[in-house]
């Protein structure tokens, strides 16, 4: 080792002032005000995950042959209104209209395939004890959709008889054009993220209550080069693994008095600015401590756990072997691999500019699988982000960047 | 606050005699309207940039009136012949009396 080297060493096992009192988010949390203000309470969350009610474990019984209403059963398998609809995740027949999905299989001929009715109808109301494997939510018993109206879903099903085609190439999943994104993020006229890396120097730099700014004792911030790219990272001082964002309100708030809770706009220019000092490094979290290790597995656990009144995973998904690198109707949703290599990010599909750090993702995941959040700095996001992180080790980072 | 706030130019630094270009303007700006109110229920004072003017060695090329219902960090742009080399002098005024400034040399070839 050279010298500089193990001086390094010596600072990096020195513990860095954290303010240990109290939440790094406003508490109670209290959801972001422009998102979905419903709760789903009796469903599993990252953090209860014995909540959801027991699947039934066998089929209901319903008379057969089944007779519905097939109109009224594909208005409710093509409309959005109530949990996305079949189309989804399915294609279904010549009449599959608005870019469907392919996160699940092919309907165009279930009518033809020899199922039975019942096993239709149960197959739609619960899936789980016909196919322990099934990513699809148990409408029925979840409350999606009545049992009339699956019925209806069901006498529609067996209509489809003919493979599906298609007007053009946008609308076939197996054919539509992967979404790109090469435009130059770190330009502030592109991407109003970039914007924020000068945002959080200039907080960086300035005076907190203490009378010191972060400069007073980090003189060059080039020094972060590779910082972010190990976060998180387990805190012996706190017990806990820390992202980048908490370790920035509690480090803050230690020594320049400055308070920068998680989820504020300062707190999240700063890691803004943080992040950017490690582009272009690869992302090397350390995976070897054994704190890292048993985070780590829990992070893995978390990532296949059923949550909200979806009863989705992270896996069901993202997984590659489940709904991975496939298509929610026009939304491709990417492999776990290669997730964490952009945060934080611009997402041009939430107003003019709002800009995310992973947590606000995470909580943004839970939300659309219809699962209550949980405060930013929750121990299940420090394990998630650890997994999600080791699934994109050595990526270099480009942050910040865009994504829709 | 006004320490956040922060002019970008972007021009082609050496465009053709003649040449059309474009000039790009962004301006890191809360533009607040003045309708917000805060956790406590008091409103937010109006706070925006309300004008915007370049010249060029002098001479007026472009000049906007901004109103509240333009985003934070307004980004404008406009085209204008490059005739001459020399300067573009730009000038955000705000609300209370600040004005921002910035400049951007061009040389034709």
């Amino acid at each position: 080792m050279t010298t500089i080297a193990v001086f390094q060493e010596a600072r990096a096992q020195q513990a860095a002032p954290l303010h240990l009192d109290g939440p790094a988010s406003p508490a109670p949390w209290t959801r972001y005000r422009d998102w979905n203000r419903a709760t789903w309470d009796n469903y599993n969350t990252l953090a209860q995950r014995e909540r959801t009610p027991k699947a039934l474990g066998k089929p209901l019984d319903v008379a057969t042959p089944i007779v519905g209403d097939a109109k009224k059963g594909q208005d409710l398998a093509f409309s959005r209104a109530r949990g996305g609809g079949c189309l989804a995740c399915h294609v279904m027949g010549p009449r599959s209209l608005e870019a469907p999905g392919n996160a699940g299989p092919d309907l165009s001929e279930i009518g033809d395939a020899g199922r039975p009715d019942d096993y239709l109808f149960n197959y739609i109301w619960d899936p789980r004890h016909l196919n322990p494997d099934s990513a699809m939510p148990p409408w029925g018993a979840h409350g999606f959709y009545s049992r009339e109206e699956i019925i209806d879903i069901v006498a529609f099903l067996k209509t489809l008889k003919t493979p599906a085609t298609f007007r053009n190439t946008l609308d076939d999943p197996a054919k539509r054009p992967l979404p790109v994104e090469n435009r130059d993020a770190l330009d502030p006229f592109v991407n109003p993220a970039a914007d924020r890396i000068d945002t959080g120097a200039a907080l960086f730099a300035k005076v907190g209550p203490s009378g010191k700014s972060c400069a007073s004792c980090h003189a060059d911030a080039k020094a972060f080069a590779g910082w972010a790219v190990r976060m998180p990272k387990w805190n012996a001082q706190a017990g806990k693994m820390m992202g980048v964002e908490e370790f920035v309100f509690r480090h803050a708030k230690a020594t320049t008095g400055a308070d920068h809770p998680m989820q504020g706009r300062e707190n999240t220019d700063l890691s803004v600015f943080l992040h950017s000092l490690s582009n272009g490094r690869p992302i090397e979290v350390d995976l070897t401590s054994p704190d890292a290790k048993r985070i780590y597995e829990f992070g893995k656990v978390l990532y296949d756990a059923k949550i909200g009144q979806f009863n989705f995973s992270c896996a069901d998904c993202h997984a590659v072997s489940k709904g991975g690198n496939k298509w929610l109707r026009g939304q491709y949703v990417g492999d776990g691999k290669g997730q964490m290599d952009h945060f934080p990010l611009w997402r041009t599909s939430r107003g003019s500019g709002e800009v995310w750090d992973i947590r606000k993702r995470l909580q943004w995941c839970n939300v659309q699988v219809r699962a209550n959040e949980l405060p930013p700095e929750a121990a299940e996001y420090d394990a998630l982000e650890l997994y999600l992180k080791s699934l994109s080790q050595g990526m270099p980072l480009t942050a910040p960047n865009i994504r829709h | 606050m006004a320490d956040d706030i922060k002019p970008r130019i972007r021009v082609p630094a050496n465009p053709k005699k003649g040449e059309v270009i474009e000039v790009k303007t962004l301006i890191t700006h809360p533009m607040e309207t003045g309708q917000r109110k805060d956790a406590a229920g008091a409103t937010i004072p109006r706070k925006i940039v309300n004008t915007m003017t370049v010249t060029f060695n002098g001479k007026p090329v472009f000049q906007a009136k901004l109103e509240p219902a333009i985003s934070a960090n307004p980004y404008l742009s406009f085209h204008m012949r490059a005739e001459e080399s020399g300067t573009l002098s730009f000038t955000w005024k705000d609300d209370d009396g600040a004005e921002y400034k910035a400049e951007q040399k061009i040389a034709v070839t």
